[in-house]
């Protein structure tokens, strides 16, 4: 066993925020290291600095013995280490093949590109994941499963000995996931260094050999990971001293109360009656006041489609919402679709709603003002400086501005609140501010529905749980009378309904 | 921080910006006199002295600034709203054939108090107009640089036309001169010392224009909201702001507003009009605009600024041509938005440190 | 002659092929630009730039050398418009408009300069007329090759080659492109600088067309060709074929020279509106194939 990658102390800022401290990293071949964290730990950083694609501020990488030097991506994959991202970075305009090659084309005489020779490449590279491709295919007709396996191929195209995975599993359902990871495990046999960042602790203990524990930044532990059987591999024990260093004193899991038990006998908010546009087919949902009800699916099974339906943002083929309460909507973009970040937090604030605010001559500034500055204290955004421009925020405090807009829409309890993915990207604190929100809105009057990929997140956080799969709604899981799922409402098997087929 | 702090920061950038791209114009100036082989500190004081050295020279400053009053805060207008008007030349072309027309075609004894207005009006309306066909093309996706040029274009060889026929004096190619009181009074009758210089009233009238329209702009919700779309119109889109009608208006406000550069070739200075009357200022408008950081000091001083240029130019025209002054223009805008991006991520930056207090 | 005949003839044919020659150079130069992923509004600076350093070169050491003067500054304005562009994070339709007046201006100083007159150079002869009659006179000029060579190669090098393939990788994903490792600057840089040259190239045949260099003789072709460009889907051939169908309008005005004045005024609004009439009609829901690149417009640093 060789170390094939090594960070040494390296510091990353990004302005006032450290994101990286003194984090060192070691890389062995024929090993699978898993990186974790909660959100916002410093995880992907980290990995960005190591494979080049970052330049850390402070200490240095180093590949198979020799420095990375310059440190670039382009030199990091001519060293043989290669990153498949959490957003995948492939050109949907292009074709596999183009994808697969890009950067490390096979040339002819003049500039010419050998297609077969790359196509022989690919072939090559694809057996290894016992995957197949169409090379001429677009790369925009691909699912995601096909995508991630083409960043895959695109890495071993390149040769790379070094393979670092940030969020492989995020986007994918847990046979997928296990899928992936017996394809990792036998790219490590042959002699490779692969390193998977994620903030799954299950699939640590189910899967890698070496754990390292980030939080806020630094490097807490590193730890080998048992599962021969001897006195260390107790999983319950691997499982509490990985937490203990991820999140010091709480529970992965967040500890929001319990939403009460759902009224039976409260009014039906929102139908939603044989939906069909694009993805989505024949989708039946409906949600009453005081319930939260939780979505769960991966990203492209109808969830885009279902909410830009209940924004006004799209006709539906056929089918028909009946909203009896004003609908607001969290989008699952805030960037693109909820904040205009290049302007003021108190313009976000009050975004699309200055008709409100227009008096006979013009705007009343002072009252946008007082209503902004009300809104950002409600939703604890910090800092609490209305005039900042959004880009300031961190992510979580973004999230918390677009929700804070969304509730304090109407005044009284009684609506509809859609959020897609409200803690995706954002740091734990946040999201535990977020999901207190959510529940209180709803034991205040309103009809609930969070869509989400995390199903540790509707579990907590929702009445009942339905999954969408297929643009279709395929099964539910509800709590019993004491408020815990039933049986059929495990991760796994709520995952595997995710997947069922049509 | 207050609302005022970030108030403070944002006018002290401005200031900081309109300085170095003044600085950057003398520098371009001194630069491109140099090259031609003249000393750039004598072409410096014939310039200084063909301009501000006499009241006939600082009118014609004002003359010349005048257009670009209106034309910066056209393309200001348009800028704010994510929009490139490059059309200001074509509508204020239209518009000024217009206003000379109408303007000859009223009744000889129209009062002043009706022919000023009314022919106002035309030229904002003209104007809009002229912008409208680029605000369609925006609407289904096609980008304003390129359909306001292909107009400026177009209403050159229109303007053209229509005065071929029958539009234009007979045997000559102007229309005929406007009613006697629809001419704006030269500002020498108030001011003697002006004598002879072309500068009319309606300088007075474009610094009220700007004044007023850079005080209505932010306290109305179109202006507020273009603003915004500019931005990121994808999230203005999704919270129900109509980014398409908000373009829309932006456009036609600033062909309107280019169109008003009309009154003081036309109506404050000639009489009437003819082709290739007013040319020049669509581009130097873009200059303008840039430099003045849409404040009215900022778009008055610029307008002067280039005004001194233009004027100067023709004072030292017999050494170093005139048109230096169009590259300096090209040069001012590319400098000024080449600090506008690192001013305004210091500026971010700066309010992020203060906020976090 | 009349109208029709005037239109429908041989004239008209090859007078098309010779007026199209400066558009199809500068949609070429459109379409390498803004594959890469920069907008590219200075098409017409380019031309104006290419066509008075031919002549002021072609004027004393003859054409050829005048067809190198113009690759070269059509090449430095193109690097000048990337490296603001990119470098200085600059919108890339500032740059452009900004670098369209410099050329406006800055030709006629150098006019001044050179010629001490600021509207016309002195005449120069182009390259030799090989053949005989109008016919001949645009098939053998070695520009209209260099058109339609341009049109092949481009088309080619995007497609085929590993230069192009980054080139369209820096246009329809410059994150990824960097990621992958290829640097986009630099390839922005490059592809922008071959437009530049192509957009002069352009210019210089419009010159030595008109054996001399007047004062904005480009006349809004850079402007047409830009929306060629845009109106074919960025690809090379319909960019042409396009810019060929314009070109057709622009000759209208020779071939109906001698005929009323009013119109000649009309003729000559012609090619713009036509232009303005597909973008009103073509500019909507093109689908994929007809899109703009889909980093056009993002600095590569974003």
């Amino acid at each position: 066993m060789a170390v094939a990658l090594r960070a040494l102390s390296v510091d990353k800022r990004y302005g006032p925020t450290l994101a990286v401290s003194g984090a060192s990293l070691a890389l062995e071949t024929g090993k699978i290291h898993a990186i974790v964290g909660e959100n916002g730990a410093g995880k992907s950083t980290l990995a960005s600095i190591a494979t080049g694609l970052v330049r850390p501020d402070e200490g240095h990488v180093e590949v198979f013995g020799e420095r990375l030097s310059p440190h670039t991506a382009r030199a990091a994959i001519a060293r043989g280490v290669g990153i498949v991202q959490q957003h995948f970075r492939l050109i949907d305009a292009l074709s596999v093949l183009d994808n697969a090659m890009l950067g490390a084309e096979p040339v002819r005489s003049f500039g010419r590109i050998d297609r077969e020779g790359a196509r022989v490449k690919l072939e090559r590279a694809l057996a290894q994941l016992r995957a197949k491709l169409d090379p001429n295919a677009r790369v925009s007709t691909l699912g995601v499963g096909d995508r991630q396996r083409l960043e895959i191929a695109r890495v071993l195209f390149c040769e790379a000995r070094v393979i670092v995975l940030d969020e492989p599993t995020a986007v994918l359902t847990p046979e997928d996931a296990h899928a992936l990871y017996v394809t990792l495990r036998r790219l490590a046999d042959d002699g490779r260094a692969i390193a998977v960042v994620t903030h799954k602790m299950d699939e640590v203990l189910d899967h890698a050999d070496e754990v390292t524990v980030m939080r806020r930044g630094r490097v807490v532990s590193t730890r080998a990971v048992y599962r021969d059987g001897g006195r260390a591999s107790n999983r319950g024990e691997q499982r509490r001293a990985l937490l203990h260093d991820a999140f010091h004193d709480s529970d992965e899991a967040s500890s929001v109360a319990l939403p009460g038990a759902g009224d039976g006998d409260s009014q039906v908010l929102l139908e939603i009656d044989g939906l069909e546009a694009g993805v989505l087919q024949g989708a039946r949902l409906e949600v009453r006041a005081r319930e939260i009800v939780g979505l769960a699916g991966v990203d492209g099974n109808g969830q885009r489609e279902l909410v830009d339906v209940l924004a006004g943002l799209r006709e539906p083929s056929k089918g028909a919402v009946h909203a009896h309460a004003p609908i607001e909507i969290v989008h699952d973009d805030r960037q693109r679709r909820g904040l205009v970040l290049a302007a003021s937090v108190a313009d976000n604030a009050v975004l699309g709603e200055l008709r409100r605010f227009s008096g006979v001559i013009g705007l009343d500034g002072g009252a946008i003002r007082n209503e902004a500055e009300r809104r950002v204290h409600d939703g604890g955004v910090v800092p609490a400086s209305i005039d900042l421009p959004a880009s300031a925020l961190s992510g979580g405090n973004q999230q918390k501005l677009v929700i804070a807009r969304a509730l304090a829409r109407d005044d009284a309890g009684r609506r509809i609140l859609v959020l897609a993915q409200p803690t995706r990207g954002v740091d734990i604190n946040a999201a535990r501010q977020i999901h207190r929100r959510i529940v209180d809105a709803a034991e205040a009057g309103a009809a609930v529905l969070v869509l989400s990929a995390d199903l540790d997140e509707l579990r907590v956080l929702c009445h009942r749980i339905v999954v969408i799969t297929h643009g279709r709604m395929v099964g539910e899981a509800l709590r019993d009378a004491r408020g815990q799922w039933d049986e059929s409402a495990t991760n796994e098997k709520l995952g595997a309904r995710m997947v069922a087929a049509r | 921080m207050s609302a005022r702090t970030a108030t403070r920061l944002a006018l002290e950038a401005d200031i900081w910006t309109i300085a170095a791209g003044t600085a950057v114009a003398q520098i371009a100036f001194a630069t491109l006199v140099w090259l031609y082989g003249d000393s750039p500190r004598a072409m410096t004081m014939l310039m200084v002295e063909g301009t501000w050295g006499s009241a006939y020279g600082i009118g014609q400053v004002m003359f010349k600034a005048t257009p670009l009053l209106f034309t910066g805060l056209a393309v200001h207008v348009g800028l704010r709203a994510g929009l490139f008007n490059v059309g200001a030349e074509g509508q204020l072309a239209v518009a000024s054939l217009a206003v000379g027309a109408i303007g000859a075609w009223l009744p000889a004894s129209t009062p002043a108090l009706v022919a000023v207005p009314l022919l106002v009006v035309v030229a904002g309306c003209v104007g809009a107009s002229w912008a409208a066909p680029a605000a369609l093309l925006r609407a289904v996706g096609a980008h304003e640089v390129i359909s306001t040029i292909l107009l400026n274009r177009v209403a050159a060889a229109l303007v053209g036309l229509l005065l071929g026929l029958g539009l234009a004096q007979k045997g000559a190619v102007r229309t005929p001169d406007v009613v006697p009181h629809a001419r704006l009074a030269r500002l020498d009758r108030l001011i003697p010392s002006f004598e002879g210089s072309a500068v009319s009233t309606a300088v007075l009238i474009g610094v009220a224009t700007v004044a007023i329209t850079l005080w209505i702009l932010p306290r109305s919700r179109a202006g507020r909201e273009q603003e915004l779309v500019a931005k990121n119109d994808e999230a203005c889109f999704v919270e129900g702001i109509p980014v398409a009608w908000r373009r829309a208006q932006a456009l036609l406000v600033s062909g309107a507003l280019a169109g008003l550069a009309s009154l003081g070739t036309v109506l404050g200075y000639k009489g009437y009009y003819e082709q290739g009357l007013g040319a020049g200022a669509g581009f130097a408008g873009l200059a303008v605009a840039i430099l003045g950081r849409g404040r009215l000091l900022g778009i008055v001083f610029a307008a002067l600024l280039f005004g001194t240029l233009a004027q100067g130019g023709l004072a030292i025209n017999a050494h170093v041509p005139a048109e230096v002054m169009e590259v300096i223009q090209g040069v001012v805008i590319v400098a000024v938005a080449l600090g506008d991006a690192r001013i305004r991520s210091w500026l971010t930056s700066k309010l992020v440190v203060l906020g976090a207090r | 002659m009349s109208i029709i005949t005037s239109i429908a003839s041989v004239t008209m044919l090859a007078q098309t092929a010779r007026t199209a020659v400066p558009y199809v150079l500068a949609s070429q130069g459109g379409v390498w630009s803004e594959r890469s992923g920069v907008v590219n509004v200075a098409l017409e600076g380019m031309m104006l730039a290419g066509g008075l350093a031919s002549v002021a070169v072609a004027h004393d050491h003859g054409p050829a050398l005048g067809i190198v003067a113009a690759l070269a500054v059509g090449a430095a304005l193109g690097a000048l418009h990337a490296i603001i562009t990119e470098w200085g994070r600059i919108d890339a339709i500032v740059s452009g408009v900004a670098i369209n007046i410099v050329a406006l201006g800055g030709t006629r100083v150098v006019m001044r300069a050179l010629y001490q007159s600021s509207s016309n150079s002195p005449s120069m002869t182009g390259f030799e007329a090989y053949g005989g009659g109008i016919v001949g006179r645009v098939v053998f000029d070695p520009l209209f090759a260099a058109a339609l060579g341009a049109v092949v190669a481009t088309a080619v090098a995007l497609r085929v080659t590993r230069f192009g393939l980054r080139v369209r990788a820096c246009g329809e994903g410059p994150r990824a492109a960097r990621a992958a490792g290829i640097a986009v600057v630099r390839t922005r840089v490059i592809a922008v600088a071959i437009g530049g040259a192509l957009a002069a190239l352009g210019g210089a045949a419009l010159a030595y067309d008109e054996h001399q260099f007047q004062s904005g003789m480009s006349g809004g072709r850079g402007f047409i060709a830009l929306a060629a460009v845009v109106l074919s889907g960025w690809r090379a051939g319909r960019a042409a074929a396009l810019c060929v169908v314009f070109a057709a309008l622009d000759a209208l005005q020779v071939v109906l020279q001698g005929h009323a004045r009013a119109l000649q005024d009309m003729v000559q609004m012609l090619p713009f509106i036509a232009a303005l009439l597909a973008l009103a009609l073509l500019s909507r829901n093109r689908g994929h194939a007809g899109a703009p690149p889909a980093g056009l417009g993002t600095n590569a640093t974003e």
